[in-house]
């Protein structure tokens, strides 16, 4: 029980971590780029952005876990969350793909 | 069947708190909560005094009412004070106070802690009024922009007051944030799994999650620029290689998560009083839990919104304008939920219920214009302007104050145990409401013609004179309504109806004890057998008294509640929690003593007070804990279970945890800062590299991470019962000798006051240093814990507390010296 609640919890977080942490890399790869003037920034940016929402569409595509009551319900919560954090993503990195990067 | 009576007796003797000087070394959270609530609405009543005067100056054009000097001070003050003193302190009184009654617990995790908050944050406060009172109040605005704010533009200490009088409350929030988050996963009533908890519990839990992660990078922006201006390292001066900016990243990195922070616990109280008033349970629970967890971290992913105006490129206000805008929707998802849950129930008007009424009506308003600021055109335009100011009332006070009010209303009866007599209360609610919009509203217009914000005059001929009057109006308006609510509650406690149990009908458990409750809230602790916002109070509450329920009884006169397990809630072992005592109002003294000395720069001062302070806490731990294994113990119905100190995740081990998370946001803060400089801070081009000597730093490395193996060592060998001692004594001087390198190695870095690489190389191996001895001293004192008695191979805490700080002092030291290596090499 403890363990089926446990991932559950881990779950209901994952989704928005990985946004995060995409989010934080391309904020940083964005700034190094224009920083250091590297010549395939759009292309770097892009693949980082392919790279984090991956993972984000694998949360999102999860079976949840039906198992008991309590277990249950979070596991539902989790995998909304996760869809919401992989919606937030393709939104929020969207403009990596066309906007000027260093102006 | 024991005697209610005698049980209430036997219980009040243990837990309550003695009268007169006796009080004050109260640890009790009954106690302790509205001692920060009735602190935090003293602040409320002088930040509206101040707004009061801003109104008054601005009421007029070219006033001559307290001049731009004493303006710019009252200004700063009221978002400070407002923001600092009041939102966040109230909210933390309202949890602390409320959480264990609503999650069936008898107290929170830390009680010395809380009192220890508490004075801090008494104290600092009283520094910020002072300085007003002397007219030496900070007068850089409540975000304290550099340059503005360093030395050369703010000589006097008034910059000072603002960053070490905060620092000083900040404790009071991070201690508050590490307790609320512990309290939460392991002190619930039994069978109370995360999943059956009431929605405040899940919004608390998200909340001080946010606060963990989020008031470091402020803590690390306010030391940073008190080093600057004290000891003039120039991380934010732009002709010595540091950036303005940094201050500004550091500062909205917490300011805006920090607006979710003072929203969430007021949502969360909504979330509780609407489905009271609906007669129904909450609509979408579980889409509720979502949307908490998503605006928790999406509210991070949007800081730069502040800064649009400050030259960046577009793609980085792109992203920024996008995550602004969809921090709406998790807001939205809530707001309908809400609604929906009134329009599906059979809702019943009283006072609550009217500013639930007042807080829709505002905070959509002030959620409409967030959307409009957060795209950057518009926001290009309405920056820093009046629109601003009101947006952000909107926000804040429709966010906040209203359904503070909604609170206070709804939960004054728990507190005095009478009920409201409503005479004043109808048109003290009007008052404030039509008060507001006039006040606010008009100030969306004054911002639309161009009125900048933070001005203390304004010529006639721009046609600003009329909104301003009925702007100042309105705020009169405004505050004859809280007096009026002040005087009703003033009432209500001296004439107001006494009532029996629950009287709104809720279904929540802070309405099974006591109304007033007695200091360890529950005679028992009840079995939560299904969503614990569906439970009849009225009924459980006199079984409960009767004794019926876990620890329904006394046991060697210490004061007992139950730690759970974090998921399930199943009963995993007794907690013992600390009795009254003096130790925190010492030690807060004690800190106060390090502020001071910073504040008047007597810095000589300053090593003693912080040794004292230190002093005073290793005497904390003195008392806790056994001597003793005793195995599982009796806790009624039947079941038994070990206490704390022979459990392996008991609460202590998870608050370090937590406390670590905390402090390695601060450095990850840290070296983000170091890594913006070296990447954006001009003036970089030409230093000569720096030439530390590297075996130095190798060498310091492997010694801590030394000193972590063998505290590891020392941790596993009383596990399998052998003698931990020599171990613990190898770690302890191995990160000794680790400190002294490191700052040897902070001597030989060439003049930080030169450039700010210099500077931060100096930080980073100040940190570095400073948690080698940190971990030093675990070890030291796991020791003396040893030698004591108070560890055996199942009372283990100390062992794990010691190989957990001195883990993080070897990565710690491992990252600075790498990252003052980097920077080194920098030319
Ligand atoms: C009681 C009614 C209130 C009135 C009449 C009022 C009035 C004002 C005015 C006129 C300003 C503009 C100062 C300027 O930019 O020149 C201001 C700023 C501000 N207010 Fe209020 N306020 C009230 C309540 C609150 C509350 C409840 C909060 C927060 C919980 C708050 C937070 C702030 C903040 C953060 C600022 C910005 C200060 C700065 O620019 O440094 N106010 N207020
Ligand atoms: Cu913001």
């Amino acid at each position: 029980m403890s363990g089926v609640n446990q991932r559950a919890l881990v779950l209901l977080v994952a989704g928005f971590t990985v946004w995060s942490v995409g989010f934080v890399a391309l904020y940083a790869l964005q700034a190094l780029g224009c920083a250091y003037e590297w010549p395939q920034h759009r292309a770097i940016l892009i693949g980082a952005d392919v790279v984090s929402l991956l993972p984000l569409i694998w949360l999102a595509m999860m079976k949840p876990v039906r198992e008991g009551e309590p277990a249950t319900s979070l596991s539902v919560t989790a995998l909304w969350a996760n869809r919401a954090a992989l919606a937030s993503g393709v939104l929020v990195f969207l403009p990596v793909t066309f906007v000027s990067a260093c102006i | 069947m024991t005697d209610p009576i005698r049980l209430h007796k036997e219980l009040s003797a243990i837990w309550g708190t003695p009268g007169r000087w006796g009080r004050l070394s109260s640890v009790n959270h009954t106690v302790l909560g509205k001692r920060f609530m009735v602190v935090a609405l003293t602040f409320f009543a002088i930040g509206g005094f101040l707004s009061m005067l801003i109104r008054a100056q601005l009421a007029t054009p070219n006033s001559a009412f307290i001049g731009p000097e004493i303006y710019n001070q009252i200004f700063t003050m009221h978002g400070t004070v407002m923001m600092f003193l009041f939102a966040i302190p109230m909210f933390e009184g309202f949890v602390i106070y409320m959480l264990p009654k609503m999650l069936g617990a008898r107290d929170m995790a830390f009680p010395r802690l809380t009192a220890y908050g508490f004075w801090c944050y008494l104290f600092g406060g009283s520094i910020l009024i002072i300085a007003l009172l002397v007219g030496a109040a900070p007068d850089s605005g409540w975000f304290m922009y550099t340059p503005l704010s360093s030395r050369p533009y703010t000589p006097g200490i008034n910059a000072d007051v603002w960053l070490l009088g905060l620092t000083f409350v900040e404790i009071s929030a991070v201690t508050a944030a590490i307790e609320i988050f512990i309290s939460i996963l392991k002190m619930r009533a039994p069978g109370m799994s995360l999943a059956r908890m009431p929605l405040i519990g899940w919004y608390m839990l998200v909340t001080s999650g946010m606060m963990i992660v989020g008031f470091p990078p402020l803590i690390l922006g306010a030391i940073l620029l008190e080093l600057e201006r004290a000891f003039d390292l120039p991380f934010f001066d732009p002709t010595r290689g540091g950036d303005p900016l940094l201050w500004q990243h550091l500062f909205w990195l917490f300011g805006h998560p920090e607006v979710y922070i003072i929203f969430l616990p007021a949502a969360g109280a909504l979330s509780t009083i609407i489905p009271v008033f609906a007669q129904r349970t909450i609509l979408g629970y579980r889409s509720i839990i979502a949307a908490i967890v998503a605006m928790g971290f999406l509210s991070f992913g949007l800081w730069v919104h502040h800064m649009f105006t400050v030259g960046i490129p577009h793609l980085a206000l792109a992203f920024f304008s996008a995550a602004s805008a969809l921090v709406a929707v998790p807001t939205a998802i809530q707001i309908f939920a809400w609604i929906g849950t009134l329009a599906s129930g059979r809702p019943r008007w009283d006072i609550p219920m009217l500013y639930v009424a007042g807080f829709f009506c505002v905070f959509v308003i002030g959620g409409l214009t967030g959307v409009m600021l957060a795209m950057v055109p518009f926001n290009t335009q309405a920056h820093d302007s009046y629109f601003v100011v009101a947006h952000l009332h909107y926000v804040l006070v429709g966010g906040f104050v209203f359904p503070m009010l909604a609170g206070i209303y709804h939960w004054m009866p728990h507190i005095s145990g009478r009920q409201s007599l409503y005479r004043l209360s109808v048109p003290a609610f009007w008052l404030i409401f039509v008060g507001f919009n006039l006040t606010f509203f008009l100030m969306h217009l004054t911002g639309l013609m161009g009125m900048p914000r933070r001005i203390s005059t304004y010529p006639s001929n721009w046609g600003w004179d009329w909104l301003n009057l009925l702007s100042s109006i309105g705020g009169f308006i405004l505050t004859m309504g809280f007096c009026l609510v002040l005087a009703d509650l003033v009432l209500q406690w001296r004439f107001g109806r006494r009532y029996r149990r629950d009287p709104w009908k809720a279904q929540t458990l802070e309405w099974a004890t006591a109304t007033p409750p007695a200091p360890y809230n529950f005679a028992a602790l009840p079995r939560v057998d299904r969503r614990a916002d569906m439970l009849e109070p009225a009924e459980i509450g006199p079984v409960l008294a009767g004794g019926t329920g876990y620890l329904g009884f006394v046991r060697d006169g210490e004061q007992e509640t139950l730690g759970v397990d974090m998921f399930t809630g199943e009963p995993e072992h007794v907690i013992v929690l600390p009795r009254r005592t003096f130790l925190p109002l010492w030690t807060a003294l004690a800190t106060a003593s390090v502020f001071l000395a910073l504040l008047f720069r007597q810095y000589w001062l300053v090593p003693f007070g912080a040794l004292l302070t230190l002093g005073m806490f290793l005497l904390w731990p003195r008392t806790l804990g056994r001597r003793e294994d005793t195995g599982p113990v009796d806790i009624g119905m039947g079941e038994q279970v070990p206490f704390d100190v022979e459990s392996k995740s008991n609460a202590s081990v998870l608050a370090n945890l937590a406390a670590l998370i905390m402090n390695g946001t601060l450095f990850t803060s840290l070296l983000f800062g170091a890594l913006f400089l070296l990447v954006i801070a001009p003036n970089w081009d030409g230093v000569a590299p720096m030439s530390l000597p590297l075996w130095a730093g190798v060498v310091a490395i492997v010694l801590a991470i030394a000193g972590a193996a063998l505290s590891w060592l020392a941790r596993s060998r009383n596990a399998a019962g052998g003698e931990a001692m020599p171990w613990l004594i190898g770690s302890a001087v191995a990160m000794a000798a680790a400190t002294v390198l490191l700052v040897l190695l902070m001597t030989l870095v060439p003049d930080p006051t030169g450039h700010a690489r210099n500077a931060v190389v100096f930080t980073l191996l100040g940190y570095g240093a400073l948690h080698t001895a940190l971990g030093a001293l675990m070890s030291a004192h796991g020791g003396w814990r040893i030698m004591q008695g108070y560890v055996s191979t199942r009372r283990s805490t100390e062992m794990t507390l010691a190989w957990l700080w001195c883990f993080y002092a070897a990565a710690a030291s491992l990252l600075s010296v790498a990252m003052a290596t980097l920077l080194s090499a920098a030319a």
